[in-house]
């Protein structure tokens, strides 16, 4: 399950498009599209509305997640940036590997452990529109590649729930921080033109984030409570044997072997029990 | 991604020789300045087995303190003053028993770049009498020598000090590293050794058997003091014939009477390590075998003194009762 934050609609709308999310209208405290695996949530700008609305999707929609819940999830901040930098054209994605929080001088690290298409860069947040004379100037001095104002907000509302490989910022240059007229139009095609290595680099985040279910199939359970009753097994060695096969099928790769054997003993006493089961433990070892 | 896709790099670090040569080790990699290691190291809720995957390294600067003393359940050698010292956290090797995996909150390697304040400390120990040191127990520093040459770094320093005595413990068969210096007296090289099928099975990325036998007995050529470690020793099908050949085995290489000494444990491990490490390990069967938990927290093989007895006894085919601890 994938969760995007942006700060604008105009930031969403070419997602929203791309991925055909259809508006929430149960959510009445921001605009919330979804699709079967996917949710994007408007924030606003600032990093204190994307710090709240991050928090509220998480919150508001892990427990409803059946794929692994908190676990199987990703979430990731996209919008536009600016920078003083003419090295990086208009235009240009980059996957963030250090948010710097202008106010509090705190540091967030992502953990990027798969291959992407992307160039990566640090990026600072600030409370307030950084104007390239500020900088010029010296009023503001720039620890970073990029500016915006929301991914601190984001990274550390997200790091409360998630791990480090689930959060992800993905900032679009916008501008050299010479906006004069905002162009809504402009942001959005600056969004549509990194869409494709967007959708490579969520793919390969629902690889790194997907949550393995039971490894046992509904049959082999049934078949190891067979085993487990016909042997008399005690409590702990129930536990034992139901862990041995998971550990066995994570290992191999292969189906249970057979144990219909197991699962016709009639076993009177508990020793008999005992040795059956050190042969299941021998099978399921070195078969 | 490969690892060491990312070295992060802590402000006051950049500038230390060992950050410069580490770096100057991976000019591919992506470089992050970071204001303090444990920015990165300490972050919540780190996934170890993910990162397992794709490990980085961090640069970083130890404060105080750089020395701990030993902790109960290791072997002294019967030296008294035994330190530990942690110049590295965490290793390359991926064991499936490995004590590291979720001591700390990373799996990613962190170096310390200021050795000599490591080497001071020892020299202020060292004024109140000799030192036996381990400073390879959170790591394995000679297979690392080839990013950080601090085994080397720790030679050289040993060999030139008085009351110094240091164990470096490694599963590695990069010996040829070290190869060139000069043997010290000073200096314990101690090798971690296991059957062949244990490696195979438990000891992922760490190389095979008779590639550190073959370390050892060139080791031992040149005149260097070789401890044997046999420990872990893991519980495995047919495990008494699996042992006693893998003896024969380590024998036939290594000449015995060469040995400096050798130690054996079973494998034991805390409770709470024991737990952690059985949750985040759910893809191995290493601890398929009834295990208990002893007074004190300790867990182990039920039939642990029967593995130790069994060991001892066919080690000592070999070696002398005075060369075998544990
Ligand atoms: S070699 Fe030692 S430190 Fe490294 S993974 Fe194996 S047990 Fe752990």
């Amino acid at each position: 399950m994938i969760y995007i934050v942006t700060a604008l609609p105009c930031e969403a709308s070419p997602i929203v498009k791309r991925y055909d999310l259809k508006r929430d209208d149960a959510c009445r405290h921001f605009p919330l599209y979804r699709s079967d695996d996917m949710f994007l949530i408007v924030s606003g700008v600032g990093k204190m509305a994307s710090a709240i609305a991050t928090a509220y999707l998480i919150a508001q929609n892990v427990k409803r997640d059946e794929a692994g819940g908190e676990e199987g999830l990703a979430i990731i901040n996209i919008g536009v940036c600016g920078t003083l930098n003419q090295r990086y054209p208009i235009g240009t994605p980059l996957l963030i590997h250090k948010v710097i929080d202008h106010e509090t001088g705190k540091q967030y690290f992502p953990d990027i452990l798969i291959e992407h298409p992307f160039e990566e860069g640090s990026i600072e947040t600030h409370n307030d529109v950084v104007r390239r004379e500020d900088v010029l100037s010296g009023r503001v001095e720039l620890r970073a590649d990029l500016v915006d104002m929301e991914a601190s907000g984001f990274f550390q509302a997200a790091s409360r729930f998630l791990a480090p490989h689930q959060i992800y910022v993905i900032k679009v240059v916008g501008d050299y921080l010479d906006v004069v007229d905002f162009d809504r139009q402009r942001v959005a095609q600056c969004i549509s033109g990194a869409l494709d290595a967007v959708d490579g680099f969520i793919k390969q985040v629902e690889g790194l984030c997907r949550v393995e279910g039971d490894v046992l199939t509904q049959d082999e359970r049934l078949q190891l409570e067979r085993v487990k009753e016909s042997l008399r097994l005690t409590v702990t060695q129930s536990h034992q044997l139901v862990d041995m096969a998971r550990r066995y099928k994570l290992r191999t790769g292969r189906p249970l072997p057979d144990f219909s054997e197991f699962a016709q003993t009639r076993v009177k006493v508990k020793a008999e029990g005992r040795k059956a089961l050190e042969r299941i433990r021998r099978l399921l070892l070195y078969e | 991604m490969s690892k060491f896709s990312h070295i992060y790099i802590e402000e006051r670090a950049a500038a230390y020789p060992v950050a410069q040569h580490v770096l100057s080790r991976f000019p591919g990699s992506i470089r992050v300045m970071v204001r303090h290691y444990k920015d990165v190291f300490n972050r919540p809720h780190q996934d170890f087995r993910r990162q397992k995957a794709s490990t980085k390294l961090i640069l970083a600067v130890k404060r105080e303190p750089f020395l701990y003393p030993g902790p109960e359940v290791c072997e002294d050698f019967g030296n008294p003053n035994f330190y530990y010292t942690s110049p590295v956290l965490n290793c390359i090797y991926d064991c499936d028993y490995c004590y590291l995996q979720g001591l700390y909150p990373s799996a990613n390697i962190v170096i310390f770049v200021n050795i000599e304040e490591f080497f001071k400390a020892v020299d202020r120990q060292l004024e109140s009498g000799p030192l036996y040191l381990c400073p390879s127990y959170d790591t394995d520093l000679l297979a690392l020598e080839g990013i950080v040459p601090y085994a080397s770094r720790w030679i050289e320093f040993a060999g030139i000090r008085q009351g110094l005595r240091i164990e470096l413990r490694t599963r590695s068969a990069n010996y040829s590293a070290i190869a060139g210096l000069t043997p010290v007296e000073q200096v314990i090289l101690a090798w971690s050794l296991s059957p062949h099928e244990v490696v195979r099975r438990y000891e992922r990325l760490a190389p095979p058997l008779k590639a550190r036998l073959t370390a050892i007995k060139a080791a031992l050529q040149d005149g260097w003091q070789v401890r044997l470690c046999f420990e872990p020793l893991i519980k495995i099908h047919n495990w008494q014939q699996v042992y006693r050949e893998f003896l024969d085995e380590v024998f036939s290489i290594i000449p015995a009477e060469r040995v400096f000494d050798a130690n054996i444990g079973v494998f034991r491990m805390s409770k709470e390590q024991f737990k952690r490490i059985s949750r985040l390990r759910s893809d191995t069967d290493i601890f398929a075998f009834p295990m208990v938990c002893r007074e004190g927290g300790v867990v182990t093989y039920e039939d642990e003194k029967e593995i130790r007895g069994f060991f001892y006894q066919n080690l000592n085919r070999y070696l002398p009762e005075e060369k075998i601890y544990g």
